[in-house]
């Protein structure tokens, strides 16, 4: 299937071919060479099994090095936060390493580095992650300090002191970040007060209010091995790798895990947000909106429109921004799909004085996806690249173990993985022209600029953009969906938090 | 309490990572390397886990080898590499590689510029013919050459001014050279980028852009005999070029502190040490790479342990032994914490470097450094790309392929005498610089916090 898919786009390739030179006269003018044979790609085989506790084991032995890695996921990140508490997730996490059971902070580190081990925690919408690698004889002792972390973390009072500033100062990085303003104030105005709308680790505001009580009780309610799945890839054999996971995790208890209840996005509005920050070398831009979950029905073809804006194989917010014009480094557009919604968003960054042009000629492309048909060949790059690329997806077992898990989470049959390709396969031109009319908002883009608002704002109105807030960074708050300190939604919070 | 757990641990650690012998060896590469009539490196190996094939062409220049008033060019002139040559129209060779699948990019660097594509492994014929018409036909025209140098200086202003401590490299580079070209940073200063023209670009694809000048390394699901006829094929009807000039400029020693106090408009202040040292494959390198770690890689760093953790003064600390093609520095980099005094967090780094001079590293942190390089090692070489890196990195920068897998040993055999010997050999009072950024008030703190 796959082979016959590449042999098709080789023979486009290979009949295409121009001449030009001006210098190098002697070397001839020629088409590219054919393609050897291709050979057969299956994905790999892995093993899973679900212990008495209710923990999903996903292993795949491989020899490729003298290597184990693993990853296990939580299934509770800011969704599962108690709405008054944003920020705790990312506090979970954080000092999931900073002592456990008998460990100090210390030990655990000093532990994982003395046996040349990597040990990474972290978290995300809905989920926390505890992952790493070791030189495969250090395998035992490694699941044994991950066992401690995940299920025994001690939360100490002056690790939670120290993790709270160290926040502190990381925001204060952040807010003079222009990659993370942008993203912070997209996703907290697209989603509102819902929580995939939450800046990870919170807001100077919100980081004062976490107690250890809190910590404790988001542990308690869910870590717990019904709740939670694991991979452990490397060179040893399916039963060794299932034995080290249960020596580790079997005795772990099960326990029934509460329903998370969350709020409902609000509705796609059009907006333009200008948060001021003088003296930028570059706008920052985001243009975007509330889109759809991981698995709904046209998340296959709504895919694939997207990636002809801004993906691989296709880009077409690359070709007018930064071929033809020279406008920016970098301009993509993705579906970003999580359990309950997602967001359609593009990105770019662009010199000040071009802020205008390249947003205009941005919100231009959400609006020709829309109303013209997709050209074949366009699509078809799309596709070629997503069937080409497949064997580069499974090159390491780790990449191999992050797409069944993937699938795991979201509750979907690993099989699906084998069908995937084939599902990209049939999308046709016009399934991608009614999923952009059914699902593309280019009437209700919200806009988000972070730059030296003085230099570009009165570009905004010739490009047609009568409208819009700006905002000054002293008046930012992104615990608020309306971003402004001290509005209705934000006045809850004590502010004027300082990081002393 | 806490205190003597923390010891115990310490102790236990050490005896179950017991000596070196207990650490397990990577399999060697088993390679296959050859030089062609026109003076172009192959290096092939033969990685049959999966049916994909990584393709990399290095040039050996980079932007120590720019001229003054032309710093940028060697990035910039890779960009260009993607406009166009005799049979591949400008842009379509890296849409002709996304649409096979495949994936394909550059990078450059102080000492080299590298192309490299991983594909299907059954289109390495097509890559090969690829980049072969690259080498001996590019052919950029004057707009796109316009347009691409807006594009880089984008790159610039994103990746450099754009972003709190973006500049901080080219600070730390620019105040610690005087005269060798690594003072500057491989993407250059806009007023060089402007003043690039179409004839420089013609003039260093001459120059540098030869197979005499260049080493292509394979590695993937091929069969060796065949890559060679095929590289042979495309690559070896190259013709060769003149001999590569050489004339960089060589850094005076440096026989006086510098002591340099700046300001930025970034968040938080930063300090920076540094000492001027050795470069890459002089048998110093290693046990200073091993002081490095012992600095700064892990939580149990003294670095992060000293002055993130325990003394609480920085956001972050870290350093890096810088070795390269040329000598350049072993530096540490703290960012130091809302309120904290800059000139503190310059004595705690100060106080870092002169324990190991007096003292050493201890038994307990060699063995730690060794696994930590031996896993670096294991698990940078689990992709074709990766391996690539190492066999072109040895064959081109050490001159010599065998480092691609000699290197392990000589990591291992590392003493703590060596480690405390380059200490005392390199971080002289004379190779010191101290540089202080501290933040250019711009008036408004961010919503919640306070400057």
């Amino acid at each position: 299937m796959i082979s016959r898919v590449l042999i098709g786009s080789a023979a486009v390739i290979f009949g295409a071919c121009v001449a030009s030179g001006a210098y190098g006269q002697s070397w001839p003018s020629e088409a590219p060479p054919p393609p050897l044979p291709s050979k057969p790609v299956d994905f790999p085989s892995y093993q899973l099994r679900t212990l008495a506790n209710g923990l999903q084991v996903l292993v795949i032995p491989t020899h490729e090095q003298p290597s184990v890695s693993f990853r296990m996921i939580i299934k509770a990140g800011a969704v599962q936060e108690p709405a008054s508490r944003p920020g705790v997730a990312s506090f979970v996490a954080a000092l999931l390493n900073q002592g456990a059971g008998t460990r100090s902070a210390s030990d655990i580190a000093d532990t994982i580095d003395s046996a040349g081990g990597l040990l990474g925690v972290g978290s995300g919408n809905e989920l926390t992650y505890v992952q790493g690698a070791v030189v495969k004889d250090q395998t035992d002792l490694a699941l044994a300090l991950m066992s401690d972390i995940v299920r025994s973390p001690a939360f100490p009072e002056q690790e939670i002191v120290l993790q709270k500033q160290q926040a502190m100062s990381s925001l204060q990085v952040g807010y003079d970040d222009p990659d993370y303003l942008a993203n912070a104030a997209f996703n907290r105005l697209v989603f509102g007060a819902h929580p995939y709308g939450r800046p990870g680790q919170g807001t100077p505001d919100t980081i004062g209010r976490i107690t250890r009580a809190d910590l404790v009780a988001f542990h308690r309610a869910w870590f717990v091995p019904n709740n939670a799945l694991i991979a452990v890839v490397g060179d040893l054999t399916a039963d060794q790798l299932f034995a080290a996971v249960e020596k580790a995790f079997g005795n772990w208890e099960r326990r029934d895990v509460p329903a998370a209840v969350v709020e409902t996005p609000p509705a796609p509005t059009r907006r333009v947000v200008v948060i001021d920050r003088p003296g930028s070398a570059q706008t920052e831009i985001r243009a975007g909106h509330l889109s759809i979950e991981r698995t709904h029905p046209d998340y296959i073809p709504f895919d694939m429109a997207i990636r002809i804006l801004g993906g691989e194989g296709a880009n077409r917010l690359f070709g007018v921004l930064r071929s033809d014009r020279g406008l920016t480094y970098g301009a993509s557009a993705d579906l970003n799909s999580f359990r309950t919604a997602g967001t359609v968003v593009a990105e770019t960054d662009t010199r000040t004085s071009a802020t205008g042009e390249t947003l205009r000629l941005m919100v231009d492309e959400f609006v020709r996806l829309q109303r013209e048909s997709v050209h074949p060949a366009e699509l078809r790059g799309a596709q070629d690249f997503m069937a080409g690329n497949f064997p580069l997806t499974i090159e390491t077992s780790s990449a191999i173990a992050e797409q069944v898990l993937v699938r795991l989470f979201f509750g979907q049959d690993p099989l699906e993985i084998e069908t995937y390709l084939d599902r990209v396969g049939r999308v046709s031109p016009s399934d991608v022209q009614r999923v952009a009319r059914e699902l593309l908002k280019p009437e209700q883009l919200t806009i988000v600029l972070v730059g030296d608002a003085a230099t570009f704002v009165n570009q905004l109105r010739p490009m047609g953009f009568f409208e819009y807030e700006r905002i000054p960074i002293s008046q930012l708050d992104l615990d608020s969906p309306t971003l402004r300190r001290g509005s209705a939604a934000g006045a809850a919070a004590p502010s004027g938090q300082s990081p002393r | 309490m806490v205190r003597a757990f923390a010891l115990v641990g310490v102790v236990l650690a050490c005896s179950s990572a017991a000596s070196v012998d207990t650490i397990v060896r990577p399999p060697k590469f088993d390679y296959r390397m050859t030089t062609l009539d026109n003076g172009l490196q192959v290096v092939l190996l033969e990685d049959h886990s999966t049916p994909v094939t990584h393709i990399a062409v290095w040039y050996h220049v980079g932007s120590k080898d720019e001229k003054p008033g032309r710093t940028g060019f060697a990035h910039l002139f890779e960009h260009l590499m993607f406009k166009g040559s005799k049979n591949v129209r400008p842009d379509q060779h890296p849409s002709w590689i996304t649409s096979i699948g495949g994936e394909a990019n550059a990078q450059t660097d102080e000492d080299t510029t590298l192309y490299w594509q991983t594909v299907p492994s059954h289109h390495l014929p097509f890559v090969l013919w690829l980049e072969a018409d690259r080498m001996a036909s590019l052919d950029v025209s004057e707009d796109k050459f316009v347009t691409e140098r807006e594009v880089v200086k984008e790159e610039r202003r994103m990746r450099f001014e754009n972003q709190p401590f973006g500049r901080l490299p080219e600070i730390i580079f620019d105040n610690a050279f005087a005269t060798h070209p690594y003072r500057h940073q491989t993407i250059g200063s806009l007023v060089d980028l402007e003043a690039a023209s179409i004839n420089d670009v013609r003039e260093f694809h001459r120059t540098y852009y030869v197979p005499n000048n260049a080493t292509v390394v394979i590695v993937g699901d091929f069969d060796s005999d065949e890559a060679q006829g095929l590289v042979q094929r495309y690559l070896g009807r190259v013709p060769r070029g003149k001999p590569v000039p050489r004339d960089i400029p060589v850094e005076p020693t440096h026989t006086m502190e510098k002591v340099v106090t700046t300001s930025e408009a970034w968040p938080l202040p930063a300090v920076v040490l540094s000492h001027h040292i050795t470069f890459d494959g002089h048998p110093d390198a290693y046990p200073l790479h091993i002081l490095a770690k012992v600095m700064s890689d892990g939580d149990s760093s003294r670095l992060y342990r000293s002055l993130v953790y325990e003394q609480q003064v920085a956001l972050a600390a870290f350093g890096e032994a810088k070795l390269i093609e040329h000598p350049n520095l072993f530096y540490m980099v703290a960012i130091v914490n809302p309120g904290g005094q800059p000139a503190a967090v310059m004595q705690a780094l100060a106080q870092q470097v002169e324990r190991v001079k007096a003292e050493g590293i201890t038994a307990a942190e060699l063995n730690r450094a060794k696994r930590q390089f031996a896993r670096d090692y294991i698990l940078g070489r689990e992709t074709v790309r990766q391996k690539a890196l190492h066999l072109g990195h040895a064959a081109v920068l050490h001159n010599d392929i065998t480092t691609a897998d000699g290197e392990f040993d000589l990591f291992q055999n590392v003493t703590l005498e060596d480690v405390q010997r380059v200490a005392r050999t390199y971080f002289t009072d004379g190779s010191r610089m101290r540089l202080t950024i501290l933040p250019k008030g711009n008036g408004q703190a961010p919503g919640g916090m306070s400057r």
